[in-house]
């Protein structure tokens, strides 16, 4: 099939059970080369389950993942770091850059580091401990180390979570870079629904199932979000609990 | 100064230290990192029950020698492990897991001890006696650093990746299963090594003292992880050397000397504006 042989990664009928629990049910689409694809839906839906199965770290109970991409790289979500571990940015990325089964340091690997932090603008954080870095630093800290290995496909959960407004703005333009001008695959989930109209190419919204699947003029209808998250999203809260519908969208 | 030190007692204390002491530095680390310091403790209380054992079932005649070293590791390690499989398969909270352990096993050490004939001090075992240390005691202490040294080495990846997220650990292949139960092992084995030199209520202070002390003027994981090892080198040394001058207990005195390096890495520390003694918003007691 056409379609086939154009996708980056397709899922067919994909079923994820964790701890008994029928998690995700018969999940289908495909991604293509260079698109910017946002997963949504409501808390519990298993968007992060779905990342999780795509990456091995949950076993997949039947279904089929095909993967075109070489490489997949994984930014989890997390926002901090416990403060009483003191390691720095560089040691932290050098736990994946060094290829010495024994490690005792960055050592030789923090030109590469240094060059990878200054892709993504935050050359600057090289010698801070992941601990003192606010949310959003954590964030690109994690997506360097994501990138480290140069992934055709980034996957990245949450990544917005608890950001304040210019932290968002300065991350949305990483994410933009990473899209437009590297080429970079990504399949992002995200609860900022405003995000997601202005990121995505397509829009995937689960819960437990595929409700839709679309581009972002397709998805983000009143009808199609209130059938997904059992009601309208509301319109207030950005700590991510609570998705935005653009307010275009509600006129 | 030195003539004191000059008595083959001292002296294989002082050697027990001084490998010993950097050995502990570098574990405590770790321990420190994964928030693991009242599990470390707990095994060591625990091992009361096992001085019991070890008296009740006649593997050991008295708290000290070859055959209460070895009930102590097996204990020890059997302790550790039932702890970290309770945490796997229970809905329990760490710290309740450790809780129950803790005071269960203290309890039942005590009854068993004060049932037997000829009912033996706890000093000994609450308090260590390095300075009835043999030359075997020496080169055992010697064999286990070089095991603790070689796994921390060859894990140490992992081990930090484990702090970071687990889910980028297993990304890189790390069996994080395998690794928390050998962490554990290693725990108690050093525990059960060195439980008849510093004593059950000291042991875990020595591991975790100098990694709390090095946390508060590192800048880097790899200096806390140096400085961490050179306190509990320097502490332990002078610990000894302490108590031989002054004539006092040998192990509380190792455990002040390490509480001395502390408070004056947290002076340091706060002085330089590095190890804050209270970091806003992380206070222990706004997470209770």
């Amino acid at each position: 099939m056409e379609s086939d042989r154009k996708s980056y990664l397709s899922v067919e009928n994909l079923n994820v059970s964790y701890k008994q629990n029928h998690v995700l049910e018969d999940i289908s689409f495909q991604i293509e080369r260079g698109q910017f694809v946002c997963v949504i839906g409501p808390n519990g839906g298993g968007k992060s389950t779905l990342l999780k199965a795509l990456v091995g770290l949950l076993p997949i109970r039947s279904g089929k993942v095909r993967k075109e991409a070489r490489n997949i790289g994984y930014v989890p979500q997390q926002l901090r770091i416990d403060p009483a571990v003191p390691l720095r940015v560089d040691e932290f990325l050098s736990l994946k850059l060094s290829k010495r089964r024994i490690w005792f340091g960055p050592g030789r690997t923090r030109t590469a580091a240094k060059k990878k932090l200054e892709e993504i603008g935050a050359a600057h954080l090289i010698d801070r401990q992941l601990s003192e870095l606010s949310g959003g630093e954590f964030q690109r800290i994690l997506i360097a180390y994501a990138l480290l290995d140069d992934p055709d496909l980034l996957l990245l959960d949450e990544p917005m979570t608890g950001l304040d407004a210019r932290g968002g703005m300065s991350f949305d333009g990483l994410l933009h870079h990473l899209n437009d001008h590297v080429g970079m695959t990504i399949l992002m989930v995200s609860h900022d629904l405003h995000l997601v109209e202005h990121l995505s190419d397509q829009v995937l919204c689960i819960n437990r199932t595929v409700h839709c699947h679309g581009s972002p003029d397709q998805v983000l209808q009143p009808d199609n979000l209130s059938k997904a998250y059992g009601h309208l999203p509301g319109l207030v809260s950005g700590d991510g609990n609570e998705a935005f519908i653009p307010i275009g969208k509600l006129k | 100064m030195w003539e004191i030190l000059q008595t083959p007692e001292l002296e294989r204390a002082l050697l027990i230290a001084i490998i010993a002491g950097p050995i502990m530095g570098l574990l405590g680390t770790f321990i420190t990192l994964r928030g693991m310091a009242f599990f470390s403790d707990a095994i060591s209380h625990a091992a009361l029950t096992g001085v019991g054992l070890g008296i009740a079932l006649r593997l050991a005649n008295d708290v000290y020698g070859t055959g209460m070293q070895l009930v102590l590791i097996v204990f020890c390690c059997l302790v550790g492990l039932m702890m970290a499989w309770l945490f796997e398969r229970t809905s329990l909270r760490a710290d309740t897991v450790i809780a129950f352990s803790y005071s269960g096993a203290v309890a039942l050490g005590v009854i068993l001890i004060s049932q037997l004939k000829g009912y033996q001090s706890l000093e000994g075992v609450l308090f260590g006696e390095i300075l009835f240390a043999s030359n075997e005691d020496v080169w055992m202490i010697l064999g286990l650093s070089v095991v603790v040294l070689a796994f921390l080495l060859l894990n140490m990846k992992a081990l930090l990746l484990c702090v970071v997220h687990e889910d980028l650990a297993r990304i890189a292949g790390i069996n994080i299963r395998r690794l928390n139960y050998l962490f554990v092992l290693l725990i108690a084995l050093v525990i059960g090594f060195l439980l008849q030199q510093l004593g059950a209520l000291l042991v875990s202070g020595l591991i975790v003292i100098p990694a709390a002390a090095s946390r508060m003027v590192a800048t880097s994981f790899r200096q806390m992880l140096l400085l961490s090892a050179a306190f509990g080198l320097l502490a332990g040394a002078l610990g000894i050397v302490a108590s031989a001058q002054f004539n006092l207990p040998t192990g509380p005195t190792i455990v002040l000397s390490n509480v001395a390096f502390l408070i004056i890495a947290m002076v340091l520390g706060a002085a330089v504006g590095r190890g804050k003694l209270v970091r806003p918003g992380t206070s222990q007691l706004d997470r209770v």
